[in-house]
């Protein structure tokens, strides 16, 4: 079943010259976990804006499980698309614990659900006893699992990872890549995760898209990967 | 392809949070653009006469004021912003954020304390006469003329060039001293050199505030009888009811302020006067001998002069009027100016947090937005007060049919006789203090959080509430101080729109300067010192703040 479904999208920042991204074409089936590789400036963390909705494009259309979000027509607001979102720096809000932070996103949920659904995410990313600390509180590996969680809480449709493990040193990135594709694998959500390192890429991913040269994505210049790991 | 971008940004951007934003604006804009279409209306009899006889003394007054105390605001503030930035000397802590505080004693109050103090029966005259039997010649401190008014905005003003220079010299100019210093160049000619020119953006945006006060001023002019544009729309307002011609003479105002916003424009074009990129603190020198007792001398004259003098000065005479003026009707004074400060600047925070959130779009429409709504504070009190003047008395006209079916008479002054008038007055004039504080704090939390609560499912309005209201609070508050205080002080606008009988703080002061009861003002002056002092200590824990 598709998931994502992206037709002949085209940005441009407003001062720039030539579009950042021109006619991509590109669609996702559930469950599959998909990176996105490529050069700084190549557009890869804009696309994920304009999934969610943070941005406007100014040709194409994206489709979330058949229904578009945004055409020529219309524009459905971010709140509105059911797509979860991990940012680069994870955003946490830091007046709240990160009870709060995970159960923000439970908006039209009762509040045994709630209750049972912060259990559920703080043992997916094995984080039970920090329900009461501040963002502030945690350490980078900490707070990347919780903007995870806070992410998967909601069940969205569509995953979209921001370079994900730019905050982490080396050691901890190893560890916890195997742990994030055991995470989503379980959860099976559909993923998209943008990293600029290919190990990344190879550990989490099912395939993966890559910016062409002239840092731009377009339908003809991606290429496709079939990972097998 | 345009129009659907349009349509794509207004199906994205549009909600109810614009539609208040640009309704705040019109009401911003409106009055001002009241005052520039009265250029293109017929003249009458009166401008005649003040064009021909008198608009001449006006403009020259007005121009020889703005020259003199901007030269000499900018070297007291420079000179000073850099003694307590390059060097190292006693009580220098102190100094540095006590330099601030005339700026908490509005020029009208420091006007009438310094004339009483130093006219023939004030304590410095008889001090000299009776204790060391030395009769000074009067003339040298004839306090009622062009001298007197500069000496005043010089030493009640500089702060603004000082706060600003400090700044700069503080944390972005130690790597081009040091350079200057290794490449074995004397502290004089470091000064002049490199630190003047650097500092020029600074300096101009300094020395515009205080050109901006300047014209804004009614109380000091007024009180020593000085004949600028300000103090002629009063009197045309006052002495004429001639509210045509008034508006004529704020016109001419406003083309003299935009003369000086292009005038400051063309001379910061073109430069560059910062290409490093990280800021290091400056590491003070240590002085020694002469240099440090000249150091600490000079930071202690402008200090005493600018703060301490007059204020104790307004103590002494405090203590002997207080029977007489601490009375009820002076808690009523009190009530009355906190209750309509604190209701115009609610009005302000709350316009201004609403239209500095719709600014964070990237879309351009949102620049303007912002440019319209902070523009009044460059505008002054007098001009926006002739402005609401003017759209009041209109609307009143145009809801005549309406009061006269309702039973309210024939053509009563309705809204142009209220309290509302006043408050509208305060929201143009001081919605950029508010707006420029909120804009801070907006800044601070970039946009990261908004999104993030965004993507997991809140809509705009939940958004702000639960998540930028918690984190921006603390600029909301230092906007808040901010805006009060202004309005607390805030002379010619409120002469000018108060209804009758309606007295604040800043009026009644005015009101027994104006009649000779220098004593009776002490207590009002002081209150309002006090609550300025507020406003310098806020600005001194952002500050330290920053700096931690």
């Amino acid at each position: 079943m598709r998931i994502l479904e992206i037709n002949g999208l085209t940005f441009s920042f407003a001062q720039a010259k030539e579009p950042v991204i021109n006619d991509f074409t590109f669609s996702m089936n559930k469950g599959e976990i998909v990176g996105v590789l490529g050069q700084s400036g190549s557009g890869k963390s804009t696309l994920l804006r304009l999934i969610a909705g943070l941005e406007i494009p100014m040709k194409g259309t994206v489709k979330i499980t058949g229904i578009p979000v945004v055409n020529e027509k219309l524009f459905i607001q971010p709140e509105d698309r059911s797509v979860g979102m991990v940012f680069q720096d994870y955003a946490l809000f830091p007046h709240m614990t990160v009870k709060d932070n995970i159960l923000f996103g439970l908006i039209r949920t009762n509040r045994n659900e709630r209750k049972h659904r912060l259990k559920e995410m703080l043992e997916l990313v094995h984080m039970e006893d920090y329900e009461k600390r501040y963002p502030h509180e945690l350490s980078g590996g900490q707070q990347q699992r919780i903007a995870l969680a806070r992410a998967l809480a909601p069940q969205p449709k569509v995953l979209l990872m921001d370079e994900p493990f730019s905050n982490l040193d080396a050691d901890l990135k190893a560890s916890i890549r195997l742990e994030l594709r055991s995470i989503l694998k379980k959860t099976g959500i559909t993923c998209i995760m943008v990293t600029h390192d290919r190990n990344d890429v190879d550990s989490i991913c099912d395939r993966s898209i890559t910016m062409g040269s002239g840092n731009r994505i377009s339908s003809k210049g991606k290429v496709l990967k079939n990972n097998t790991i | 392809m345009k129009l659907e971008m349009v349509k794509r940004y207004a199906q994205k951007e549009l909600n109810g949070w614009w539609i208040v934003s640009i309704i705040g604006a019109t009401v911003i804009l409106l009055p001002i653009l009241y005052v520039f279409l009265e250029i293109f209306q017929q003249p009458n009899e009166n401008w005649f006469q003040i064009r021909v006889y008198l608009l001449k003394n006006y403009v020259t007054n007005t121009v020889i004021l703005v020259l003199i105390t901007g030269i000499l605001t900018i070297f007291l503030g420079v000179t000073l912003a850099w003694l307590t930035s390059a060097y190292d000397f006693p009580l220098r802590n102190f100094f540095r954020w006590g330099l601030i505080l005339p700026l908490a004693i509005p020029p009208y109050i420091a006007s009438y304390t310094y004339r009483t103090m130093l006219s023939y029966t004030g304590v410095v005259q008889s001090t000299l006469r009776n204790q060391f039997d030395y009769q000074i010649n009067p003339e040298l401190f004839n306090f009622s003329s062009l001298r007197g008014a500069t000496f005043i905005f010089t030493l009640f003003l500089y702060p603004y060039v000082y706060i600003i220079a400090r700044a700069f010299l503080e944390n972005q100019s130690s790597s081009y001293i040091e350079s200057a210093r290794l490449l074995g160049r004397k502290p004089t000619a470091v000064f002049i050199k490199v630190v003047l020119p650097l500092a020029r953006p600074a300096i101009i945006g300094g020395a515009g505030l205080v050109t901006f006060e300047v014209l804004s001023d009614y109380g000091v002019t007024s009180y020593f009888g000085i004949h600028t544009i300000t103090t002629a729309i009063f009197q045309t307002w006052f002495g004429m009811y001639d509210v045509d011609t008034a508006m004529r003479l704020a016109a001419w105002l406003m083309f003299i302020i935009i003369g000086v916003f292009i005038l400051e424009r063309l001379l910061r074009q073109r430069k560059r006067y910062h290409l490093s990129n990280k800021t290091k603190p400056l590491v003070p020198i240590k002085l020694k001998g002469l240099p440090r007792a000249g150091a600490f001398s000079y930071c202690f004259i402008v200090l005493s002069l600018g703060f301490i003098i007059p204020l104790f000065q307004l103590i002494a005479w405090a203590g002997m009027t207080f029977n007489k003026v601490w009375d009820i009707f002076f808690f009523t004074l009190l009530k009355q100016t906190i209750s309509i400060a604190a209701i115009s600047t609610l009005i302000i925070i709350l316009v201004s947090t609403v239209i500095a959130n719709v600014c964070r779009s990237k879309w351009a429409f949102s620049y303007m937005l912002s440019k319209v709504i902070t523009s009044g504070y460059s505008i002054p009190g007098a001009i926006i007060a002739i402005g609401v003047l003017a759209v009041f008395i209109k609307l009143d006209k145009t809801l005549a049919p309406f009061y006269s079916y309702v039973g309210l008479g024939k053509a009563p002054l309705i809204l142009s006789m209220s309290i509302v008038m006043l408050i509208v007055g305060y929201i143009i004039r001081f919605m950029a203090t508010g707006y420029n504080a909120v804009e801070v704090g907006f800044e601070k939390i970039g946009t990261k959080y908004t999104e993030a609560s965004r993507v997991l499912g809140h809509g705009v309005t939940k958004t702000f509430f639960r998540v930028e209201l918690p984190l921006i609070k603390g600029a909301l508050f230092s906007g808040f101080i901010l805006t009060f205080v202004e309005i607390c002080k805030e002379l010619p606008l409120v002469l000018l729109l108060r209804p009758f009988n309606f007295e604040t703080l800043a009026t009644k002061t005015f009101q027994y300067a104006k009649d000779e009861m220098i004593h009776e003002a002490a207590i009002p002056s002081l209150m309002i010192i006090g609550i300025s002092t507020m406003s310098v200590i806020v600005f001194h824990l952002i500050d330290k703040r920053v700096k931690k």
